[in-house]
Formats: structure tokens, C-alpha cells, sequence
């Protein structure tokens, strides 16, 4: 699962502990999200989809993966 | 480096206190009294440097700092990687454990044997009770 987070929160000119506070994460966690390394709860990224005002399909990019 | 040990130092005070109070117990009268109250007495002393180190790290730190340390006890992430390394060492020690019950029953055998079966089954016990949670999470 890829995310546009990073893309998303530099559009909005939001910084990481911003977002962050706003999702109630650490900036850990917004790091790794951004980076692929942790993939987010279906709370979590509900709660990052309405942060940005946005469905969490436009936010999170599902990839089926290959056999 | 410094600031590993500084976050730690509590947690390893804990542990060895701990262990400290365990060994004094189980080892009874098979050690000189002495030597069984000075494990007590380093055991307690431990345990209250532990108490205060823990107490004393959230102090100093900038109401953010704290915020962000309040933050990490419940952010989902940190709770997915404490359940994982949690489950992860319970298997760990669960092996070693019974290393270390074939061994007593071979070369001690006795009190030791039976010490060593009630670890294993509070060990097993605690699996059972945080089960639920954990699978709940994965």
C-alpha cells in the first residue's frame, strides 16, 4: 500500500509534527508512513484521509500484490 | 549511546532488582544469610533508583517533549511494535526455558526442577492471559 501524505502535507505547507498533532501520532509514526515502512490502521488512515479533507482512497493507493 | 542508556537504565534497574529478589528466594538457605540479605538489600536498592530514574526522566522536558511523550505511550504504531517484540521474546525465553528445564532435570533435578516448572507454567500463563490482546491487534 502506497500513501500521498508526504504530497498532500507539503501541497498544504504542513509540517510532519503538525500533522502529527492533528492526527494524535508521534511524527514517528507520520515518518514512517511516509516512507512505506508502517502501513496505517483503518482508523488511522481515516482519521488522515478527514484531516486532509479527503476520502481514504484518495489518500491511500491500494496495490494488489503479486503472486 | 548515552541516551540509549539514560532511556533504559530504569528498566534494567527493574530487571535486576528483580532477579535479584528471585535468585535470593528461590537459593533459601542453600547460601549464607549474609550473602541472602545483602541480595535483598541491593535488589530494594535498585528497585527505588529505578522508580526515581523513571521519575525523574519525564522531568526537564518541554511541555511539547512531554505532549510527544504522552503521545508515544498509546500511538498505535509504538503500542504494534511493543506487542510485536513482547510476543517475539515470549517465544525467545520460552525456548530457553525449557533448555534450561532439560538441563536441571538432568544434572540438578529436586527443588531446582520444580522451580524451573513453575516458571515455565506462569510464563504460559501470562501467554494465555495477553493472547487475547495480542491477537485482537494482528
Amino acid at each position: 500500500m502506497t500513501n500521498r501524505i508526504a504530497e498532500l502535507r507539503k501541497a498544504r505547507r504542513i509540517s510532519q509534527a503538525e500533522l502529527a498533532d492533528g492526527v494524535d501520532v508521534t511524527r514517528q509514526t507520520i515518518i514512517s508512513l511516509e516512507s512505506g515502512r508502517y502501513n496505517a490502521s483503518l482508523l488511522l488512515a481515516h482519521k488522515i484521509a478527514r484531516y486532509f479533507g479527503l476520502t481514504i482512497e484518495e489518500v491511500f493507493l491500494f496495490e494488489e500484490e503479486s503472486e | 549511546m548515552k541516551g540509549f542508556w539514560k532511556k533504559f537504565s530504569p528498566y534494567l534497574m527493574f530487571f535486576t532488582s528483580f532477579a535479584l529478589f528471585l535468585a535470593a528466594f528461590l537459593l533459601g538457605e542453600r547460601i549464607p544469610k549474609q550473602l541472602s540479605l545483602f541480595m535483598f538489600t541491593l535488589g530494594g536498592l535498585l528497585l527505588g533508583f529505578g522508580v526515581t530514574a523513571l521519575a525523574l526522566s519525564t522531568k526537564g522536558l518541554t511541555p511539547e517533549e512531554q505532549k510527544e511523550m504522552a503521545r508515544g505511550e498509546y500511538d498505535e504504531r509504538n503500542v504494534a511494535i511493543r506487542e510485536k517484540a513482547a510476543l517475539s521474546s515470549w517465544y525467545w525465553t520460552l525456548y530457553l526455558l525449557w533448555a534450561a528445564f532439560m538441563g536441571i532435570q538432568i544434572f540438578v533435578g529436586g527443588l531446582w526442577g520444580v522451580a524451573i516448572s513453575v516458571v515455565i507454567v506462569l510464563h504460559c500463563t501470562f501467554y494465555m492471559i495477553n493472547i487475547r490482546r495480542w491477537s485482537k491487534r494482528m
